[in-house]
């Protein structure tokens, strides 16, 4: 009887470190629950914010609240080289390995929404040179996909515009000019902004519509 | 040996291989024989009934010779050691043999810019050829790198070359391989540079010459601007 129990005490005592020992060797194979959006988006907040907020210290932009069908798309984009990939593009590059975290489709679309559902912070101001009335003109342009208060237009893939950081809208607008966006063959919706920020002739041009930008509200 | 495991894919790479291996198996011997002696001496000297334990003072000669020789051999294996390591060194970092072509790597968290010269085989001119995460050499070619930062402290590490370079932010440093295999093979980041660090990869394709320059030909025409760097002749010693 007690060489019995003793067995059986060694079998369970031996079966237990067996299972310490390879436990965490036996891969789950979608066994794991997946990860939420908020669990993968710890990733993206060393740069842009627990809130999603921004850093313009680290050219990170302001992405909290903007929809998902955005976010989606710009993360594929990055994944696939289509946006991030110029050489000259430095903030571009850094994003690009950081969106190939996601494993899968599957936690690019929870990441997006948790970004979506993120309260949209108020942007500050940080270009003081822009006129906003001159650049009410030269927002015509833009009007027609990004709608009169930018609040951008899902059909034609605008994204919404009003209350992004000055800063950020200027570099985007300076990387479409110069090619170091919107170039990649198979960015569709890059091609088509190219040429609109074609249309405004220099730097200050482009302080003024981005001043005028940030009379809108979000 | 080390070759079973991982290619070697240049010119130096196997005396690197061969310097490892002489390490490894000295101090791995030196290591086992100390280890082994060391346990035992404990088994052997492990307190015993009816025996008692004694002081040694080590001043016999044949005391000594426990300290000494032993002494002797590590001085004798570490000049061996820092002889060989010399000569590789020498090979690899002190000088720059001839090159047939020059490429710019850039590093930046957490990519790698390559700068090919083009048709002409000249750096800084309209036809360089720019790639991300990407680099395109010849076989059988000798290339002079020159590295460069555009933020932190990275390090340019291709582990088929058994090639690892510091690249220091505000520097151009230089260095060369001749690739001896073709295929593509890991570009890495060796240097902590940021919370993307891990995933800084990039690859090294290695092209045969009618592929090579059927590359060349293929991306030319995407000319742009490049990189500033002053311009380095070839050849000489650092």
């Amino acid at each position: 009887m007690h060489q019995t129990t003793t067995r059986r005490l060694l079998a369970l005592l031996g079966a237990a470190v067996t299972a310490g020992l390879f436990g965490g060797c036996i891969k789950p194979d979608g066994a794991a629950p997946p990860l939420s959006g908020k669990e993968l988006f710890a990733s993206c907040s060393s740069c842009h914010g627990v809130g999603g907020e921004g850093n313009p210290t680290l050219a990170a932009p302001s992405i909290a609240g903007l929809p998902a069908w955005y976010v989606e798309s710009q993360l594929v984009k990055f994944r696939t080289g289509i946006r991030g990939a110029h050489p000259d593009d430095l903030e571009g590059l850094r994003m690009r390995p950081m969106s190939r975290q996601m494993k899968d489709e599957a936690e690019v679309k929870r990441v997006s929404e948790y970004v979506a559902s993120l309260p949209a912070p108020k942007a500050v101001k940080t270009l003081a040179d822009g006129d906003a009335t001159a650049g009410a003109s030269a927002y015509a342009t833009c009007l027609a996909c990004h709608g009169p208060a930018g609040l951008g237009n899902e059909a034609l893939k605008a994204p919404p515009i009003a209350g992004q950081s000055d800063w950020y809208l200027l570099a985007q607008l300076k990387k479409f000019k110069d090619g170091v966006r919107g170039t990649n063959p198979k960015d569709v919706t890059g091609a088509q902004m190219r040429p609109m920020a074609m249309t405004l002739a220099d730097e200050k041009a482009m302080k003024n519509v981005v001043a005028h930008i940030a009379t809108f509200s979000r | 040996m080390i070759s079973h495991y991982l290619e070697q894919a240049s010119t130096f790479a196997r005396d690197i291989d061969n310097l490892i291996l002489l390490i490894t198996l000295t101090v791995g011997f030196w290591f086992l024989l100390a280890q082994f002696l060391f346990f035992g001496f404990i088994l052997k000297f492990r307190a015993q009934d009816g025996k008692k334990a004694q002081y040694i003072s080590g001043e016999n000669k044949w005391e000594k010779r426990w300290v000494s020789l032993p002494h002797y051999a590590t001085l004798f294996f570490d000049v061996l050691i820092i002889i060989a390591a010399i000569r590789v060194w020498q090979d690899v970092k002190m000088t720059l043999p001839q090159a047939d072509s020059t490429v710019r790597v850039i590093a930046q968290q957490w990519a790698w810019t390559f700068v090919h010269p083009g048709p002409d085989n000249k750096l800084d001119t309209a036809d360089d050829i720019r790639t991300v995460d990407e680099l395109h050499v010849e076989v059988n070619k000798t290339y002079h790198f020159e590295l460069q930062s555009r933020d932190v402290l990275h390090s340019f590490s291709v582990p088929v070359f058994r090639l690892k370079q510091d690249v220091i932010p505000g520097r151009t440093i230089k260095g060369w391989f001749k690739p001896t295999m073709t295929g593509g093979f890991d570009v890495q980041c060796t240097e902590i540079c940021g919370i993307g660090h891990g995933i800084m990869a990039a690859r090294v394709l290695i092209e045969n010459a009618a592929d090579h320059a059927a590359w060349v030909k293929a991306n030319a025409p995407q000319v742009a601007a490049a990189t500033p760097a002053d311009n380095v002749p070839t050849g000489g010693s650092r």
